[in-house]
């Protein structure tokens, strides 16, 4: 199943989110939005406002559903942990 | 790491603290702002000490502490919003989850805030919103509340606390800067009255918005 992160070095909830995955095994791309540059950044920035509607970290995509924040127990439930 | 680092391609803004701030700096500048909003740090210090070393990383690479959970998007209006903290901007919302987005910040009336953690639904309906605390008003002060969109005017008369939308609906005055007479304020542009308990007025058809409000911990709440 495909699964997609958009994250921030700075943030400690993208952090805990990457962990619990690592934890569980689980493969994802992930993609450091404060790291970009120029319009990589603003091609990434407008990604995360389409698929959140703000620009909130981290952005979490698990088959085309979108979860926002370290919700743990939609993160279990998507990834049937 | 250099303010051309991580955030290039979004110009630095003017910095506010000097280099080398430390988390203990940081966390004496925002004790006092965010009691005056009703809110302390988390108690849970581990988690504390994790974002506030996020927000100087961010602060050495943009100048300011921005929220280290969200991104600055270069556009000033968007960004200024995202400065912590960041309370004054998000005041329903965050009074609705009890805590500021990331969680640094919990509302002054929770004893454990690791249990707030990572939770970020929003509770449907209407929430009470701290505005003041109670022994920061004299009897006969008015004071001026922005909560998103509404702007709010809080009395405290005889000990009792009231609130009513803050426009006169005669001329769209300040209420908050009006004369209080017992439960009555008298708008200061054209003298209308309001009696701050329910917000009646002797003009037909202009009475404005009042909001229940209570008082718990010494601290004042608004419902909206």
């Amino acid at each position: 199943m495909p699964v997609k992160v958009f994250a921030l070095s700075t943030c400690p909830y993208c952090r805990m989110a990457r962990q619990y995955m690592d934890e569980n095994a689980v493969s994802y791309d992930v993609v450091e939005v404060d790291k970009l540059d120029g319009q990589e950044r603003a091609d990434a920035i407008d990604e995360v406002k389409k698929l959140s509607g703000g620009t909130s970290f981290p952005v979490i995509v698990v088959d085309g559903e979108v979860i926002v924040g370290f919700n743990k127990v939609r993160i279990k439930e998507l990834l049937s942990l | 790491m250099s303010a051309e680092g991580a955030q290039a391609g979004i110009p630095p803004v003017r910095r506010r603290f000097r280099e080398g701030t430390t988390a203990a700096e940081l966390k004496a500048y925002m004790t006092p702002f965010v009691a005056v909003l009703g809110y302390k740090f988390n108690t849970d210090e581990e988690f504390v000490r994790l974002v506030l070393e996020g927000e100087l990383e961010v602060l050495a690479q943009t100048g300011d502490i921005y929220c280290p959970c969200r991104i600055r998007t270069g556009d000033p209006k968007e960004d200024v919003r995202i400065v912590c903290p960041c309370i004054p901007f998000h005041r329903s919302q965050f009074a609705g989850m009890r805590k500021c987005w990331c969680g640094l910040f919990i509302r002054a009336d929770v004893d454990d805030g690791s249990e707030l953690l990572g939770v970020i639904e929003e509770p449907e309906g209407p929430v009470e919103v701290p505005v003041a605390r109670a022994g920061d008003m004299r009897d006969g002060e008015a004071r001026r509340v922005t909560i998103g969109k509404r702007d709010i005017a809080v009395f405290r008369v005889d000990g009792e606390f009231f609130a009513l939308s803050n426009v006169c609906r005669h001329a769209f005055a300040p209420l908050s800067e009006g004369f209080m007479d017992g439960y009555t304020v008298m708008c200061p542009w054209h003298g209308w009255r309001y009696d701050v308990r329910d917000g009646t007025t002797d003009h037909p058809d202009s009475d404005v918005k009042s909001y229940p409000v209570a008082v718990r911990d010494g601290e004042v709440f608004v419902t909206v």
